[in-house]
C-alpha cells in the first residue's frame, strides 16, 4: 500500500504532550489544557530504539530521552535537528530522565545498576547521586525553585517515593504506606502538588511533599507508566488502553484519551511548556 | 516525492503488508511507520520490547516475535526484560540467573523452574567457620556447602560426633576423650 506518510514533522509553536511508544517520539499539542488530536505527529523517528523516558528543556527547547536498547541518553532539537548521544557508557537500564532547566543538569535513573546519576546537559561532569537503598527506580523529576529531586521506586517488597537535594544530600522517604507500583510521578511547581499513578494500586494520588497531607484523585484506572501535568490536567500512559489518558485534577474525573494509530506499548510523557517558568537555584551560580 | 510530476513518483512502502511508511525529512530515508504487531523497526525486522524473534528472518530462519520466555522469574512491570533478537532474560528476579532464568544465581540452590516461589532459590548461607575457603557458594541443586574436614551439614555449621571446635576455621578436631571416663 504506497501511503508516503509526511507523519514526521517538526514540532510547531505552542505547547504539546510528548510521550515515546519504543521506536519514536510523538506530540500532541495543547490547546489551552485540551488535546487536539487530530494535530498529534510522530516528533523523531528512532525505529531501532526502545526510548522510555523523556524530558524536555524549555529553555533550549530540546526533547531528552533514556533508550535501554542501545543503552544511551540523548538529545535531537525537535525543530529538525539531529539526535546526539550524550551518555553510552556504564549505563544498564536507564529509564527516568528529569531536567533542571535552571541549573542546566540532567537527571536519571537507572534500574539495573540501581542508582540515580546527573551530569551537565551535554552530558559532562556526570556523578552517582544516589546508589544506595534503590531496586527498580524508575520516575523521576525535578523542582528546579527548590532544588529538589523526587524519584519513586516500583521495588515489589517496599516501593517508596523519596527526595533529595540536587546533590544527592538530605535524602528522605515521602511516601512507603500503600503503594504498590509507583510507575509515574509529575510535580506541579505553582501549587508544589507531587502525584504519582500506581499501576499496582490502580490509582493517582497527590500529596504536597512539605506538608504530607495525602489526596486520592482517581481510583480504578488500569496500567499507568508515565505521568506528566500542565498544572490542570495529569496526562498519563497506559499499557492496557495503548494511550494517553487525560484526568482534570479538580473534577478528579477522566475528561479526554488519546490512542495513538500504532497499537504498542506507550512509555514515558512530558508536558513541554512553550515557556519556561521563572527562577533560579544555586545549581544556576554554582 | 509526489511533487516531481513522473509516473514513477510514488514507490511501494518497503514494509510488511499493511504497513505504511514516512520519509525522514533530513535524511531522505524511507522508515516503516505502522508495523504489524509486536514488530518495529525501520523495515519491522524487530521485536517490541518485552518480546523476541526475528520477523523478517534477517538472521536465518524467520521466527515471529514471541513474549520473552523467563520461567516465570521476571517482572512484567519492568522493561527490557529479554534481548529482542536472542530472547536472552536480562532481569532475573528472584535469585535466578542463566539465559533464561533457569538456574540458581551465585550463592543460591534449588529449582529456579519451581512454580512456588518460595521454592525456587534459597541463600546458601554456608556457616563461614566450617566451609572451605570461607566460600559463600554451595551446589546449586542440593545446596551441600563444600565442608572442611570433618564438618557436616548441609551449611557445614556442625561438627561430626566426636569431634569439636568448629570456630577454629581448619575444621573439626577429635574430641580424645578417655573411653574409660566417658558416658558414651
Amino acid at each position: 500500500r504506497p501511503t508516503p506518510d509526511p507523519n514526521i514533522s517538526p514540532l510547531p509553536p505552542g505547547s504539546h504532550i510528548l510521550f515515546t511508544q519504543s521506536g519514536k517520539i510523538e506530540y500532541v499539542p495543547l490547546e489551552g489544557h485540551d488535546l487536539k488530536k487530530n494535530e498529534a505527529k510522530t516528533a523523531l523517528h528512532l525505529p531501532e530504539k526502545v526510548v522510555i523516558g523523556i524530558a524536555y528543556d524549555c529553555l533550549e527547547k530540546m526533547v531528552y530521552w533514556t533508550d535501554i536498547s542501545t543503552p544511551a541518553i540523548s538529545k535531537a532539537n525537535l525543530q529538525g535537528g539531529e539526535p546526539v548521544h550524550l551518555i553510552k557508557s556504564d549505563l544498564g537500564s536507564p529509564e527516568g530522565i528529569a531536567i533542571d532547566h535552571v541549573g542546566r543538569n540532567m537527571f536519571w535513573t537507572d534500574s539495573m545498576k540501581d542508582r540515580i546519576e546527573v551530569s551537565s546537559l551535554d552530558g559532562s561532569n556526570r556523578r552517582v547521586l544516589v546508589n544506595t537503598d534503590l531496586v527498580n527506580p524508575r520516575a523521576i523529576l525535578t523542582d528546579p525553585t527548590n532544588g529538589y529531586i523526587y524519584w519513586a521506586d516500583w521495588n515489589r517488597d517496599s516501593p517508596k517515593i523519596e527526595m533529595a537535594y540536587m546533590d544527592g544530600t538530605n535524602r528522605r522517604v515521602l511516601v512507603k504506606d500503600d503503594l504498590n507500583l509507583p510507575n509515574g510521578l509529575t510535580y506541579d511547581p505553582r501549587t508544589s502538588l507531587l502525584c504519582w499513578a500506581d499501576a499496582g494500586t490502580h490509582k493517582v494520588e497527590c500529596m504536597n511533599p512539605q506538608q504530607g497531607s495525602r489526596t486520592q484523585l482517581m481510583e480504578g484506572i488500569q496500567y499507568p507508566f508515565g505521568l506528566t501535568t500542565d498544572g490542570k490536567n495529569l496526562y498519563y500512559t497506559d499499557w492496557m488502553r495503548g494511550a494517553v489518558v487525560v484526568v482534570d485534577r479538580y473534577s478528579r474525573r477522566e475528561v479526554d484519551e488519546f490512542q495513538p494509530q500504532k497499537r504498542t506499548r506507550l512509555y514515558g510523557i512530558t508536558t513541554a511548556h512553550a515557556s519556561c517558568p521563572s527562577g533560579q537555584n544555586y545549581c544556576s551560580t554554582n | 516525492d509526489s511533487t516531481v510530476g513522473s509516473s514513477s513518483d510514488c514507490k511501494l512502502c518497503p514494509c510488511p503488508e499493511g504497513a505504511t511508511c514516512a520519509v525522514v525529512p533530513k535524511t531522505k530515508e524511507v522508515v516503516c511507520t505502522n508495523c504489524p504487531t509486536g514488530t518495529t523497526g525501520k523495515r519491522c525486522e524487530l521485536c517490541d520490547d518485552g518480546f523476541f524473534g526475528d520477523p523478517l528472518g534477517e538472521k536465518g530462519r524467520s521466527r515471529t516475535c514471541q513474549a520473552c520466555s523467563c520461567n516465570n522469574n521476571i517482572d512484567p512491570n519492568a522493561v527490557g526484560n529479554c534481548n529482542r533478537e536472542s530472547g536472552e532474560c536480562l532481569k532475573c528476579i528472584y535469585n535466578t540467573a542463566g539465559v533464561f532464568c533457569d538456574r540458581c544465581k551465585e550463592g543460591f540452590y534449588g529449582d529456579a523452574r519451581a512454580a512456588n516461589v518460595a521454592d525456587k532459590c534459597k541463600s546458601c548461607s554456608c556457616s563461614p567457620y566450617g566451609t572451605v575457603d570461607r566460600q559463600t557458594t554451595c551446589s546449586q541443586v542440593t545446596g551441600q556447602c563444600q565442608c572442611l574436614p570433618h564438618v557436616i551439614n548441609r551449611d557445614c555449621g556442625a561438627c561430626e560426633p566426636g569431634f569439636y571446635n568448629l570456630q577454629s576455621g581448619k575444621g573439626c578436631e577429635r574430641c580424645n576423650c578417655n573411653p574409660i571416663g566417658s558416658t558414651n
